[in-house]
């Protein structure tokens, strides 16, 4: 931390308006298995630092992977030169919205570093489970996937913030791939990855899991087409982490919004115009941003521009209630704070506004999953995530799923297949009219959330209760 | 290549800890300026990422370790738990030992040609675009990048592969209250760059992207810009081409062996020392060449992918799991004459968000995005809303009626095509 101090310290005697320098350690342990070989085991270990320098109006940011002073006073300097070309075709006047001084530290809980771990206890896990898998009938494939990954950062800025966290973070799948009846059909399981230690890979249930997404990836070959047209639809919460994530997610990060976005990641149909107005669905509907949220991907106590995390609604009551905003733009939203979701990738890439840990809200009256199923005359249950695309601006959404199963008369009666839905996003959350209560509540999420340009992935987690929505749009996917 | 790591990476395969050590470095040199707003307002940064990749063989088995410490002791340390991975392990019965010198006799090497950049010269060029745009009255979002760079190969069987290269990439939306245009222009150093003429082509084509009108879906003949072309042919190569895949009934093309997947006229094929449109000349995994080969020849496919361990196994060339570069042979058709070809159609300039829907039938959906025009008696007649389309790309290849001249992009050189029955399934609501 001496030497980050020592460069802010360097910065602010060249006038910069504001500085971070941020130590950023990356380590990440890759274990990728097919059938019952390990097809691929890397560990990767990257640190440095990033200078982001605001000199009037203009950001500039460079990296180094050198810790020295020497390095780090010619990494800002790079930086305040970027920032000088930057303001040259500045806009408007960069407005950074307040933020206390913190002097902090934060860590995941974890009972086992899983760096501590050796890699061939992972590797034997997921090799049974793909035995396991491969017992099957109809069975050509198993696969899986495990990422273990640690996130050590020290920050310091201009306003003396000074934070160390200590994030880490376990993401691990399995996947069977069947063949019979003229089709190809995958099914998967995927325990909500989380910021946790080993011990949550240990209490998971691989054996048990291997064999049922081994019987269910087959009997999809035999499951017959939907019907196209409207239908209603029960979403499972690992299917609603995916719908929630492009439509809600994304569309209200309010650097998309206000088109900084553009170029990329695109806008948003989301304007600042329709905050506390525009009806983003029905009334039972209410999405909470929590960066605060234990054991959340996105929970890493301070976000980097040194921001505390925090919790929001960003629709409440169906009704459209806040957005992600970093301190940049905090003040067109009249904003005191930003809400510290900003945040880099590695220590080479530049913080940018991140989506926060995001969640649907139990249904506020008691109802189980299976009493939302009994209660729904007729429609289709989708669980888990499959093809999955929205327009630009988040409107035009079409998504599959991992698997489908038709509902008649309030029971499950077996699986179809070649389902897609197609509906624009806030036509959609409007016609959600059940939720299931806390009870049927849980998590899932995502480490490869591409945004930026250069691109970054970022990680954050989603969670809800089955849902219920009606009158939308099925399409055969053939 | 570096010469202080140049010397530690010779002295650490002098005494490999096993028969199989390669070592892989990387040394990317990035300067990447975003806007929006006609302003440098987003990503404005410099980095140099310097990167070795150990990995180990033992006994059938391999482990890998990746970091940016370029020390000695740190890229030894990478080595012995490269080492420790690999001892854990269990056998693969997909191992395959370091490429051998006379494996990699077979690269095709390159030497690129590119010139210095000044700070000066990438911000004039902003700044030329943005005085221009504001002109016009449009906004305008972006990034222009320059991207130096260098890959290194070297093992323990005296393999030592080096290359070096370099893209430019100049990316510019244009806006207007209701549209958009996009286009970019690909190079290695802007050598080539004309402002004057890249700006006034995508004013025009904004302008044009105005007030869009609406229309339904349905089934259109569309002209596809080579950026259109690219995103949907690359995502269906990347999920059919492996032979293995193929061979174990997991790929849309296990299904249609010998049948024919494309009209004739189509040529997709590698060539790894492609002048304008390859990366490197070897796999900067293991230093394995890189080979010209066909993919979809007269109708038919040609050549899968092939990684070394399941070539070997077919008694076939390599191909790499994916291959240095991909080229769709282009005529000298500008695209101009491909839409003055089509009396009632629609021209789409770009796609976004692609994914598989199907993969057996190889269906994919995604958006119009950034500029979608009617075509009406061969021209362009204004813009309309933007539509999603779920579409076979067997059918695509097989309804291609035209094929126009090449552009070159980062790592493909593809032409824009004529399509008949391009299936627009919804709309949107811009």
């Amino acid at each position: 931390m001496d030497n980050l101090r020592e460069i802010i310290s360097y910065l602010k005697g060249k006038k910069v308006r504001f500085a971070d320098a941020r130590e950023h350690l990356f380590r990440e342990r890759e274990i990728a298995t097919e059938d019952t070989r390990v097809e691929q085991i890397t560990e990767q270990n990257v640190s440095g630092v990033g200078i982001k320098v605001l000199y009037e109006n203009g950001w500039g940011y460079a990296s180094t992977s050198a810790v020295d002073l020497d390095s780090l006073r010619r990494t800002a300097d790079k930086a305040l030169s970027l920032a000088r070309y930057a303001d040259s075709s500045a806009a408007g006047k960069v407005e950074l919205a307040a933020e206390p001084k913190h002097v902090a530290k934060f860590a995941t809980k974890i009972k086992e570093d899983p760096f501590l771990v050796d890699m061939s206890d992972a590797a034997g896990v997921l090799i049974q489970a793909g035995e396991t898998i491969l017992k099957g009938k109809d069975i050509i494939k198993a696969g899986s996937y495990l990422v273990l990954r640690n996130i050590k950062k020290k920050y310091a800025n201009t306003e003396d913030s000074l934070i160390e966290t200590d994030v880490f973070t376990i993401l691990p799948q399995i996947e069977a791939t069947a063949k019979a009846n003229g089709e190809v059909k995958s099914r998967h399981y995927w325990p909500a990855p989380m910021n946790a230690g080993y011990e949550y890979f240990r209490g998971l249930d691989f054996r048990a899991n291997a064999e049922r997404i081994a019987a269910q990836a087959r009997e999809h070959c035999f499951a017959r087409s939907c019907e196209s047209g409207p239908a209603t639809l029960i979403l499972d919460p690992e299917h609603l982490a995916l719908t929630m994530h492009e439509s809600v997610g994304h569309p209200t990060e309010l650097d998309r919004v206000l088109g900084y976005e553009e170029s990329c990641a695109g806008r948003s149909f989301a304007t600042m115009d329709k905050l506390n107005t525009f009806k983003y669905g029905s009334e039972i509907v209410n999405l909470v941003a929590d960066n605060t949220l234990e054991g959340g991907l996105a929970s890493c106590g301070y976000d980097d521009e040194g921001v505390e995390c925090q919790k929001w609604h960003i629709v409440k009551d169906g009704i459209l209630s806040g957005y992600v905003v970093n301190r940049e733009l905090a003040h067109r939203m009249k904003m005191p704070r930003a809400n510290g979701t900003t945040r880099a990738t590695k220590y080479s890439d530049v913080p940018i506004t991140r989506m926060p840990n995001l969640y649907l809200a139990p249904g506020g009256k008691p109802l189980t999953a299976e009493e939302l199923i009994a209660d729904t005359e007729d429609g289709i249950y989708i669980e888990g995530m499959g093809s999955f695309s929205i327009d630009q601006m988040r409107l035009n959404m079409q998504f599959g799923g991992d698997a489908f199963w038709e509902i008649k008369k309030g029971k499950l009666t077996g699986m179809l297949k070649n389902v897609v839905y197609n509906a624009i996003s806030y036509e959609f959350w409007r016609s959600c009219d059940a939720i299931a209560d806390e009870r049927a509540f849980k998590r899932a999420g995502f480490i490869t959330c591409g945004k930026g340009d250069p691109m970054q992935a970022a990680q954050m987690t989603h969670g809800a209760s089955p849902a219920r929505f009606r009158n939308i749009m099925v399409r055969r996917a053939k | 290549m570096m010469n202080k790591t140049n010397l530690i990476l010779e002295k650490i395969l002098k005494e490999p800890v096993t028969d199989h050590v390669v070592l892989s470095y990387e040394k990317a040199e990035t300067h990447h300026i975003r806007f929006s707003n006609n302003s440098v307002n987003r990503e404005n940064l410099f980095k140099l990422d310097e990167e070795v990749k150990a990995e180990v063989g033992y006994e059938g088995r391999t482990g890998a370790y990746k970091t940016n410490d370029l020390s000695e002791d740190g890229i030894k340390y990478a080595v012995k738990k490269a080492y420790e991975a690999a001892k854990l392990l269990p056998k693969d019965p997909e191992y395959m030992p370091p490429v051998t010198t006379e494996e990699a006799r077979a690269t095709k090497n390159f030497k690129p040609v590119f010139g210095e950049f000044t700070e000066e010269k990438k911000y004039g060029i902003l700044r030329d675009a943005f005085g221009e745009l504001k002109k016009a009255g449009l906004n305008s979002a972006g990034s222009l990048s320059t991207n130096p760079y260098t890959v290194a190969v070297y093992n323990n069987k005296g393999v030592r592969a080096c290359h070096s290269n370099c893209y430019s990439v100049f990316s510019l939306t244009a806006m207007t209250g209701n549209s958009s245009f996009k286009d970019a222009h690909f190079s290695k150093d802007f050598s080539g760059y004309d402002g004057k003429a890249f700006v006034s082509d995508i004013i025009a084509k904004t302008r044009l992207s105005k007030d869009p009108a609406p229309l339904e879906p349905g089934k259109y003949t569309v002209v596809l810009s080579p950026s259109a072309v690219e995103e949907l042919l690359m995502a269906f190569l990347w999920y059919n081409m492996d032979a293995k895949a193929i061979d174990e009934g997991r790929s849309a093309l296990s299904k249609r062996p010998g049948a024919r997947i494309a009209d004739e006229a189509i040529h997709i094929y590698s060539r790894p020392d492609h002048e304008k449109s390859s990366l490197f000349p070897f796999s900067a995994g293991d230093a394995m060449p890189y080979i010209d080969f066909d993919m979809i020849r007269d109708g038919k496919l040609a050549s899968p992918w092939y990684s070394r361990f399941y070539a070997g196994k077919k008694g076939v060339r390599a191909t790499g799991r994916a291959p240095g570069s991909v080229i769709f042979k282009g005529t000298e058709k500008p695209l101009d004459t491909l839409i003055s070809g089509v009396e009632n159609g629609l021209y789409v300039n770009s796609f976004w968000y692609i994914r598989l829907v199907d993969l057996m039938d190889g269906i994919f959906t995604g958006m119009t995005r950034d500029g979608l025009f009617r075509i009406k008696d061969g021209k362009l007649a204004g813009s309309v809303n933007n539509f999603r389309f779920n579409q076979s790309v067997f059918d695509l290849l097989l309804n291609t009626a035209e094929i126009g001249k090449e552009k070159s992009m980062v790592f493909t050189s593809i032409p824009p095509i004529t399509v008949k029955d391009f299936n627009f399934v919804s709309k949107t609501e811009f």
